[in-house]
């Protein structure tokens, strides 16, 4: 009768850790192009402390993670009217330090193994904008999504 | 041996689960935005328009008259603009000179009663009407010497306007 007993124990030793790591993802400062004129194409850098997108996440240290992002194709504005975006190979950053001047760039268009160093990093997001020459006055806005995965 | 059994298969199952908890997927979203201005056009008007002048009679031509020069804007809608000026010290006629200085006002809507300023001043601040329109009106006076030379003087106002 002792025995079970203590594999229950042995059990919740080991399981009780695992359920109380505190890992997230949480959508800090959106991308954003500002003013933009029609037919002039609007570029956003990664390191643009102002105006890139940005992720913060939250993982034990050593811990690894998948970030696949969710990209719009398009912002969508007044009446309907749509505007061009584009993601690059290079308008994805990771920082395991969380600073916009220690990134390590990768391709949002594809999934990213990340690795943490610390408990929080950050990934921040650049892009283009590319309004038609016929592009419509207003507001334009879309959704980027980023999904962690955490290992 | 029987509640021995059942025990083992719990710890398996809390196995299970504390393995379950090491893979965790999380979403976050953030917005993209962008604002689409409308690009200024500036259209010439009107011209400044002396007609004749005589050597020695100073002339003038006011923001009200029909001879004043007229700039049309048209932008975003009750949005700030600057403007400048290039404006002509002299009006030409081959290497003889007229001396001119200008005048000007802006306005909303197409009425010279407006806010004056001096084009030569520098950058004049300015706000694009409800729709989108704005006008600018240039007068002047020109100088002619006692001994001003006859013929057809012309000259040039630029304008500038950007957000």
């Amino acid at each position: 009768m002792r025995v079970p007993e203590s594999i229950i124990s042995l059990c919740f030793a080991v399981s009780l850790p695992l359920a109380g790591q505190s890992t997230g993802v949480t959508g800090v400062r959106g991308l954003a192009f500002g003013t933009v004129f029609p037919g002039v194409s609007r570029v956003v850098v990664r390191t643009d402390a102002a105006n890139s997108g940005q992720f913060d996440l939250k993982a034990h240290p050593g811990a690894t993670a998948s970030l696949t992002f969710l990209l719009p194709a398009v912002m969508t504005g007044p009446a309907g009217a749509t505007m061009t975006l584009v993601f690059g190979a290079n308008d994805a950053g990771f920082s395991a330090s969380q600073s916009i001047n220690s990134q390590v760039a990768f391709d949002p268009r594809t999934p990213y193994l990340a690795t943490f160093s610390g408990n929080r990093a950050s990934v921040f997001l650049g892009g283009t904008a590319n309004p038609s020459t016929a592009q419509r006055a207003g507001n334009y806005t879309g959704t980027i999504t980023l999904t962690v995965v955490f290992f | 041996m029987y509640t021995a059994t059942k025990v083992a298969v719990l710890a398996l199952a809390l196995v299970a689960a504390g393995a379950a908890t090491a893979q965790a997927q999380n979403n976050a979203s953030i917005n993209v935005t962008a604002a689409v201005q409308q690009p200024i056009t500036v259209v010439a008007a009107t011209n400044l328009d002396f007609g004749n002048v005589f050597p020695g009679v100073v002339k003038g031509i006011t923001l009200a008259s029909p001879a004043a020069g007229r700039f049309s804007v048209t932008g975003q809608a009750s949005t700030p603009v600057s403007m400048t000026f290039v404006v002509p010290a002299n009006l030409t006629s081959g290497l003889n000179n007229l001396p001119i200085a200008f005048s000007a006002s802006w306005n909303g809507i197409n009425d010279p009663a407006g806010s004056g300023f001096t084009p030569s001043a520098g950058a004049t601040a300015a706000t694009l009407s409800g729709t989108g329109t704005l006008f600018v009106f240039v007068g002047g006076t020109v100088t002619p010497s006692v001994g001003q030379v006859a013929g057809a003087y012309t000259g040039t106002v630029q304008m500038t306007v950007v957000y």
